[in-house]
């Protein structure tokens, strides 16, 4: 397969709540980011995150192997530091490979969950 | 050599006057018989992996660098006399060419096994015991400068070496009651927080080795089960992560050489309070910590033991240990929860983050004052006794 998608990605829309309705970690409030490669070779990424309030914080690291899609939950991202929720985030990814990126939220605050999905902004 | 130091994740720096690394007992009598007769202070530091002020000197900072490795093994008896500034993780390698081990280890192995048996350091087990516990005999530089060999029948003197603190005078060499090189499987779980707290006395009294961690952005849990091969409990309503099996110095600890640095404060609880206290603290990071709190929440198991200072003294212990990244808000986090550790019986790990002075610690240990007996005997002048040290043990008139 040829591989699809671009090296360098951003994402402007973050913010993650902190509170969740439900059995978790399924309902608890995220936002994910999903990461597919279409390639034939390992795709290395670095994530920055930047933030209204705070200065950049980063790198991130992920590998997304040949042929797979990796989703990730923002929340999960610990190292160097953990992401903050409720605040407002971008994300810049930069990959050695083309990759497609796209981005979704899980809002649990409520009992009527919300969701969103949307293609990140390609550089 | 004058010089600065810091310990490993850059909370605690200082300026000593100077930092020393002698290369022989002769050497080491003789800096702390200079500081004793100039009435100036000294410590000694491991590897500095210990994120509270035990280690703050603005005098003499002593490092054991060149006191490493195996003096003897006596395989039969399954016993070692090994150098005070030994890493772990080199012990554990080292003892197993005489196919011997230590009983247990924490979740990394780059402290100095002088500084691990001096701050009461462990892993995890309802029937094993802090490492502070293997020290049969010790071999030590006192407050004045002078050799002192503690044996195995002076009960009362090992009772307060056992975790001293380096108060009673630094430790050269010591002698380690081990066991024969073992193997183990380690298999890990992922599992929803009330699943896990559902079948938790099974999990803790069924396998050889059990902890959690908790994650406070998902509420659920990594289950860490050691056994011997194929021993154990399985979990139910749980999903295996990972499962592998080696020598126990190879597989126990896990996060050796970690790359980021992170601030971490561990009460022990009485081991009954242990569910009660955890459930106290999962709701309160719920309620008021995820937003910046991402690290996880350690609980786990410890036997009872008799060392004077031991926070697992007398009684069964279950320890909980709060984690942040070091860039992100942890004083206030940690003070935050530690009431509920207090209000619980708990009692702080001497060499991580906690706000309590002596005064409010001599309750919590029915030895203090036989400690204390012991401690002046070997430091009459409070050589090993700095500021920090005083605010910690010693109780004002």
């Amino acid at each position: 397969m040829t591989a699809i998608g671009r090296r360098h990605w951003a994402i402007s829309a973050g913010w993650i709540p902190a509170r969740a309705t439900g059995r978790e970690p399924e309902f608890s409030s995220h936002d994910v980011l999903c990461v597919l490669n279409t390639g034939a070779r390992h795709a290395n990424v670095r994530i920055d995150v930047v933030y209204a309030a705070h200065g950049p914080v980063g790198p991130y690291r992920l590998v997304v192997a040949p042929l797979r899609v990796r989703r990730v939950r923002v929340n999960d991202l610990i190292f160097p530091e953990a992401v903050r929720l409720e605040e407002a985030y971008g994300l810049t990814l930069d990959c050695d490979e083309p990759v497609v990126v796209q981005f979704g939220r899980q809002d649990t605050r409520q009992r009527e969950n919300a969701g969103c999905m949307a293609v990140a902004w390609s550089g | 050599m004058a010089g600065s130091w810091r310990n490993w994740s850059g909370s605690i720096a200082f300026a000593p006057r100077r930092i020393e690394c002698p290369r022989d007992e002769e050497a080491l009598c003789a800096l702390v018989a200079s500081a004793c007769a100039d009435g100036r202070t000294l410590r000694v530091v491991g590897a500095g992996h210990s994120s509270s002020d035990i280690v703050r000197c603005d005098d003499t900072l002593v490092s054991l660098s060149h006191f490493k490795g195996i003096v003897s093994a006596d395989r039969a008896a399954c016993e070692a006399t090994v150098r005070a500034g030994s890493t772990l993780a080199d012990l554990g390698r080292d003892l197993y060419t005489h196919d011997l081990a230590m009983p247990n280890y924490g979740d990394v192995a780059t402290q100095t096994i002088g500084g691990a048996v001096g701050t009461g350091t462990h892993g995890t087990g309802p029937a094993l015991q802090n490492l502070s516990q293997m020290l049969l005999a010790v071999t030590l530089v006192d407050g004045q400068g002078r050799l002192r060999h503690i044996g195995r029948d002076d009960v009362q003197a090992l009772r307060a070496a056992r975790v001293a603190l380096g108060t009673l005078g630094i430790f050269i060499s010591m002698t380690l009651k081990l066991v024969p090189t073992f193997d183990v499987e380690r298999r890990e779980y992922a599992i929803a927080a009330d699943a896990a707290l559902a079948q938790l006395e099974e999990l803790e009294h069924g396998n050889r080795s059990f902890d959690f961690y908790w994650y406070p952005r998902r509420d659920d849990i990594k289950l860490r089960l050691v056994n011997p091969v194929f021993g154990g409990t399985r979990p139910r309503h749980a999903r295996e992560l990972m499962r592998h099996t080696g020598y126990g110095h190879l597989v126990i600890p896990t996060h050796s050489g970690i790359p980021h640095r992170f601030e971490e404060s561990e009460y022990a609880l009485p081991a009954e309070q242990g569910p009660a206290c955890f459930r106290a603290v999962r709701e309160r990071v719920l309620q008021r910590w995820r937003r910046v709190v991402g690290w996880r929440v350690l609980y786990r198991t410890l036997a009872a033991d008799d060392a004077d200072l031991s926070p697992a003294h007398g009684r069964d212990t279950v320890t909980i240990s709060l984690h942040q990244n070091s860039t992100l808000p942890w004083r206030e986090f940690f003070a935050d929860i530690e009431p509920i550790f207090l209000a619980h019986g708990g009692r702080p790990h001497w060499a991580k983050k906690h706000t309590r002075r002596a005064a409010e610690l001599a309750p919590l240990y029915p030895r203090w004052s036989q400690f204390h007996r012991v401690r002046r005997e070997f430091d009459p002048q409070g050589v090993f006794m700095t500021p920090s040290m005083r605010e910690l043990l010693e109780v004002p008139a």
